[in-house]
């Protein structure tokens, strides 16, 4: 029963996800746009939650839904973009790139259907509705051979077993600490540079 | 509980349309945000092989450590880009990629 609504969040989340992305390629004005992707994000966070990654979802809102979306409809307001007489490029090239999507997300759904155990996935609605077909049990695969079949089930969180934060934090600033300190560089020298590009030249 | 098969392709077909948004689309300013998804969409995947990956009920973190950096290096990239797109809104008075020209001329 909660594994069967836990799937049904997912694939709410999960086609919203998509309606709204693709909002953000068809919308005509950009502030609608950054309104799309603000959804977007926001039920991506959604799917980070169901796979029990609480931390990335929270850094998901407050980093691409708070920050990169303001600074995004921001620098919109700022330019005040009209919205596009033809917010598409010549038909030619609108063909070209929905072939070259298409053609990679073909790719990548073959790809992800060619794991093991792929397509053991339940209907999440018919198992809401019946007892009796439940969720076949995870086959055993080779240690370090990835099964594409239902994710392990997490042990449950606690003070005592597990915290998702605390082991994330523990990983981060144990087996990488360098390149976070690395990366606290990176977001200074983007900052900087920021700045540098954004002021006006003076002529003198 | 739904298959980490469906994981991906949710994470290939967000990708996909940030794609094809990059490629058609003619305001830079959206052609960015479609950018932004495909970084988004690659961290779904990233925490999915994470979950696969676990054993006894913790996942592996090594992924998602990664997925973090992802984020702060696309903050620290809009930034950057932001400001790329304002300096040539001064110069040319327009956000079009059909604008920047000049090599062309």
């Amino acid at each position: 029963m909660e594994a069967a609504i836990s799937s049904i969040l997912f694939y709410l989340f999960a086609t919203i996800a998509v309606l709204s992305a693709f909002g953000v390629v068809a919308a005509r004005n950009p502030v609608n746009s950054a309104m799309c992707m603000a959804v977007s994000f926001a039920s991506t966070a959604a799917v980070l939650f169901c796979m029990g990654a609480q931390f990335l979802g929270i850094v998901q809102i407050i980093v691409y839904a708070g920050a990169i979306l303001v600074l995004f409809l921001f620098v919109v307001m700022m330019l005040d973009v009209k919205s596009e007489e033809r917010s598409l490029s010549s038909l030619p090239r609108a063909i070209m790139g929905v072939v070259i999507a298409g053609i990679f997300a073909g790719m990548v759904t073959k790809a992800a259907l060619l794991l093991p155990d792929a397509t053991a996935g339940t209907c999440p609605v018919k198992a809401l509705f019946c007892s009796d077909c439940k969720a076949p049990a995870a086959t055993e695969t080779a240690k370090g051979e990835l099964s594409g079949g239902a994710l392990p089930a997490l042990a449950p969180e606690g003070e005592e077993e597990r915290s998702d934060v605390k082991s994330l934090g523990a990983t981060l600033f144990s087996q990488y600490n360098i390149p976070f300190v690395i990366l606290s560089f990176a977001l200074l020298s983007g900052t900087v540079g920021a700045v540098a590009l954004g002021r006006k030249v003076r002529k003198d | 509980m739904t298959p980490l098969a469906h994981y991906l392709i949710l994470s290939g077909i967000l990708f996909s349309i940030g794609l094809a948004g990059v490629l058609i689309r003619k305001n830079i300013i959206v052609v960015f945000m479609c950018l932004e998804m495909m970084l988004s969409a690659a961290n779904i995947s990233l925490v999915a092989f994470s979950r696969a990956q676990g054993t006894e009920g913790v996942p592996v973190y090594d992924p998602q450590v990664l997925s973090l950096f992802v984020v702060a290096v696309a903050a620290a990239e809009v930034a950057i880009g932001l400001a790329l797109i304002v300096a040539m809104f001064r110069a040319r008075k327009s956000v079009e990629s059909t604008a920047i020209t000049t090599l062309k001329d």
